[in-house]
């Protein structure tokens, strides 16, 4: 089994750092992943995509054209990406910032993240709800892996900033799972 | 009773400079110091492009060529991989002042810890008397077959007072060598310099005012005289910088 | 073995640390900064120097002045900064220093694009600088080959008293991967003594090292080069070859443009088609048996895969087909990546239609 996962969005939503913790928590899973970003020439504010694919056995390419599931977290990143999702693939949405959607021949899970973190109390743990929500709607790691490895990631950090994270988490994999539309 | 003879640090050799050229005079008064100091075994000498590139072969301690200008770069490599080593660089005007402006400036402003030995002779001797950086407003080189004008060249760049201007830095100074005197205090001031960079005070800077006989087109003993009437009254001996010892 | 998820950039800068490396100087150019930002914090750990030079220019002659005192020095750089640093690594091979560069390679000529592309393939293999020398070229396809390359690089550089250079595009350079770390090499100085500046291990004569040397010293060395590059030839080519048993069509990539052939060579063997691939791992020394070797009664055309237009490995690939089968050429450039689904259309077409 081998799936492949574009994160798309603006710099600042925490599009890298998302596909990293995926990424990482299929290998905690034993699993096979890579990681590959692309970056704009800008530092902030540009834009930001990654490619994350997770696999049973060795990865060979890492230079997938279509992915099998798009997470798009603004309008510009999911009209530019929309079309490399294969047939049958997922599309997980930020619906806090896109409204329309194009394809009729893939699943789409709509997750106001913006808002939903926002209730949470912070706006960046946005990308958390977003990776809960992607659990969520496609099962490719569990809730305990994931929390582990956001553990070893804000381990450095205060308790507060993982329970928070940990309530994102959770809170997005609620919304995954019912959101299918 | 003293006498004059090799200092160790060279080879029993003839150095390969014209008849007549301060450059032979500059290696051998940072041989004499490096003999005085003990460090014939302990000193490496990053030799650059241009005649001061004929110091390779006379040099009996550790030496290494460097690229033209770059003096400075290899110097730092050296130096930081192997700090108890008395580290200096000997480098003419057109490798130091053009070609290597950037390494220069760049290892002075990092205090790199080591020294570099200026010869500025005003002018590229190796490559046949063309315009130096330093060359004079008005001098004639092959390039400059009128003079240098400084509305197409500009002016002979002042490397003392550019390096003494950074914070780094902690002793710069310049002297002639065309008199006596002038050779007694270069010679003292260059074993301040090495002092310092032993007792890791950081980056040391002894520009050497020389001549070029063979491209000025002059007898030797001419040079000394252009060099009172023309070179010092533009690039004025003097200590220009000395953090340790202004404290 | 320690694993680790990684970076491409921070694999190799951790490898080269483990691998000996003790000095590295460089200047800011994308895509590799990550290898300097690691190393600023790494090499003090284990008590070596990091320089940010002012140039790229100084920082190659850094690593020469530090390699000359026997230290495991580093340096790394994207094209157009490697172009700056042609002057050193010529010094390098004629002062007979041994020194490791790393290439992230980006789309070119000219600032070009920093994004990724396989554009220094010629400047790596016979163009790094002015008179005449050759380095060798490792091209890893995956981060745990770039690990393992750059750990052992120095030992063919102090071997052969000369820079080794390390190319790998910038996709690579960005990509995570899962590597495992080899251990912390035990250093000693006992294979640089006679030649480096130090006196170490008690040693007491100095050492003159030279960029410049009389004609006929120069002229000897330049025979005694020619030699080892012979050598090379010999005994140090490293080359992957997959599925070319029965091969009908021969693949010839590196790098990444390799994995991404290999996958569509997967595919199309799933459907029956007869493809194989040459991977070289030595850009220079290339690996010319493996291609003068097929076996051209079935070999029916060779595909030269990668990330730059105009192929560039192509001369190298022709001069050893020798006009025995056609060769042809796909890839994407610029910074524009290759794909699967693009590379697998580009071989499918040419195997399927039997061109």
């Amino acid at each position: 089994m081998k799936q492949s996962f574009v994160f798309s969005g603006s710099g600042g939503q925490g599009i890298m750092s998302a596909g990293i913790t995926l990424a990482q928590t299929a290998i905690v899973m034993g699993k096979h992943s890579t990681f590959l970003p692309e970056y704009g020439p800008e530092q902030r504010g540009g834009s930001a995509k990654c490619t994350v694919i997770i696999s049973d056995a060795d990865i060979i390419s890492p230079l997938p054209k279509k992915c099998d599931i798009l997470v798009a977290m603004n309008e510009q990143a999911y009209s530019k990406f929309i079309n490399d999702v294969k047939e049958g693939g997922t599309v997980v949405v930020n619906s806090s910032r896109v409204n329309e959607t194009e394809r009729e021949d893939v699943k789409t899970v709509s997750v106001p993240v913006d808002d939903v973190a926002l209730e949470l109390g912070n706006v960046k743990v946005a990308n958390t709800v977003l990776i809960g929500a992607l659990i969520g709607a496609t099962g490719i790691v569990s809730k305990e892996a994931v929390i582990a490895s956001l553990e070893e990631k804000f381990k450095e950090k205060s308790p507060q900033i993982m329970q928070l994270n940990i309530a994102a988490i959770e809170k997005g994999i609620t919304l995954g799972k019912g959101a299918d539309k | 009773m003293a006498t004059y003879k090799r200092p160790s640090a060279l080879m029993p050799m003839s150095t390969g400079y014209c008849p007549g050229c301060l450059h032979a005079l500059a290696t051998r008064l940072v041989a004499d110091v490096i003999e005085e100091l003990n460090q014939q075994q302990n000193a490496i000498n990053v030799i650059s492009v241009g005649c001061s590139a004929l110091n390779l072969y006379s040099w009996s301690g550790d030496d290494i060529g460097a690229a033209h200008g770059r003096a400075p770069a290899v110097a730092t490599g050296i130096k930081r991989c192997l700090p108890e080593r008395l580290v200096f660089t000997y480098q003419g005007d057109g490798d130091l002042a053009a070609i290597g402006l950037a390494e220069i400036m760049s290892a002075a402003n990092r205090g790199e810890n080591f020294t570099v030995i200026f010869a500025n002779n005003q002018t590229y001797g190796m490559t046949g008397g063309q315009m130096a950086p330093t060359t004079l407003v008005g001098q004639k080189s092959t390039t400059t077959p009128f003079g240098r004008d400084p509305m197409t060249t500009g002016y002979p760049l002042k490397m003392c007072e550019l390096i003494s201007v950074l914070e780094a830095p902690v002793f710069v100074a310049r002297y002639a060598l065309n008199s006596p005197k002038g050779v007694m205090d270069a010679k003292k001031g260059i074993k301040k310099a090495f002092e310092l960079q032993m007792a890791g005070k950081g980056f040391t800077f002894i520009e050497l005012l020389t001549n070029c006989p063979t491209n000025w087109g002059m007898s030797p003993l001419d040079t000394l005289d252009y060099m009172t009437g023309n070179t010092i009254p533009y690039f004025k001996p003097g200590v220009y910088k000395d953090k340790e010892g202004d404290k | 073995m320690e694993k680790r998820f990684m970076k491409g950039c921070e694999a190799i800068a951790e490898a080269a640390v483990r691998g000996g490396c003790r000095f590295f100087a460089g200047y800011p150019i994308t895509p590799q900064n990550e290898i300097p930002e690691y190393l600023s914090r790494r090499l003090p750990e284990v008590g070596g120097a990091f320089v940010q030079g002012e140039s790229e220019v100084a920082s190659i002659n850094m690593v020469y002045g530090a390699s000359a005192t026997g230290t495991r020095a580093l340096t790394s750089s994207s094209g157009p900064g490697i172009s700056l640093k042609a002057e050193g690594i010529s010094y390098l091979a004629s002062a007979q220093l041994p020194a490791v560069i790393v290439n992230i390679s980006r789309g070119g000529p000219g600032l070009g694009s920093i994004q990724p592309a396989q554009s220094d393939y010629l400047q790596a293999t016979k163009a790094l600088g002015h008179g005449g020398f050759r380095a060798m070229v490792f091209a890893p396809a995956s981060l745990q080959e770039a690990v393992d390359l750059t750990y052992n690089a120095w030992e063919y550089a102090e071997r052969d008293r000369g820079p080794v250079v390390i190319l790998m595009d910038g996709c690579l350079g960005a990509i995570m991967e899962e590597v495992e770390l080899p251990e912390m090499k035990e250093l000693s100085y006992t294979n640089t003594e006679d030649w480096c500046l130090a006196r170490v291990n008690g040693r007491e004569e100095s050492h003159m090292i030279t960029p410049i040397l009389p004609e006929l010293a120069l002229e000897m060395l330049n025979k005694f080069k020619g030699m080892t590059y012979k050598m090379w030839e010999m005994s140090d080519v490293k080359v992957e070859e997959y599925m070319l048993e029965d091969a009908e069509y021969v693949v010839v990539a590196y790098g990444i443009a390799a994995r991404v052939a290999k996958e569509a060579i997967n595919t199309l063997r799933e459907q029956g088609y007869k493809v194989g691939m040459i991977r070289p791992i030595t850009l220079y020394p290339f690996p010319k048996a493996s291609l003068d070797n097929l076996d051209y009664s079935k070999v029916k055309g060779i595909i030269d895969i990668e990330m730059t237009i105009p192929a560039q490995m192509r001369d190298d690939i022709e001069l050893q087909v020798k006009e025995r089968c056609p060769v042809h050429e796909y890839g994407r450039s610029g910074g524009v990546l290759l794909d699967d689904e693009g590379v697998y259309e580009a071989i499918g077409q040419i195997v399927k239609g039997g061109a």
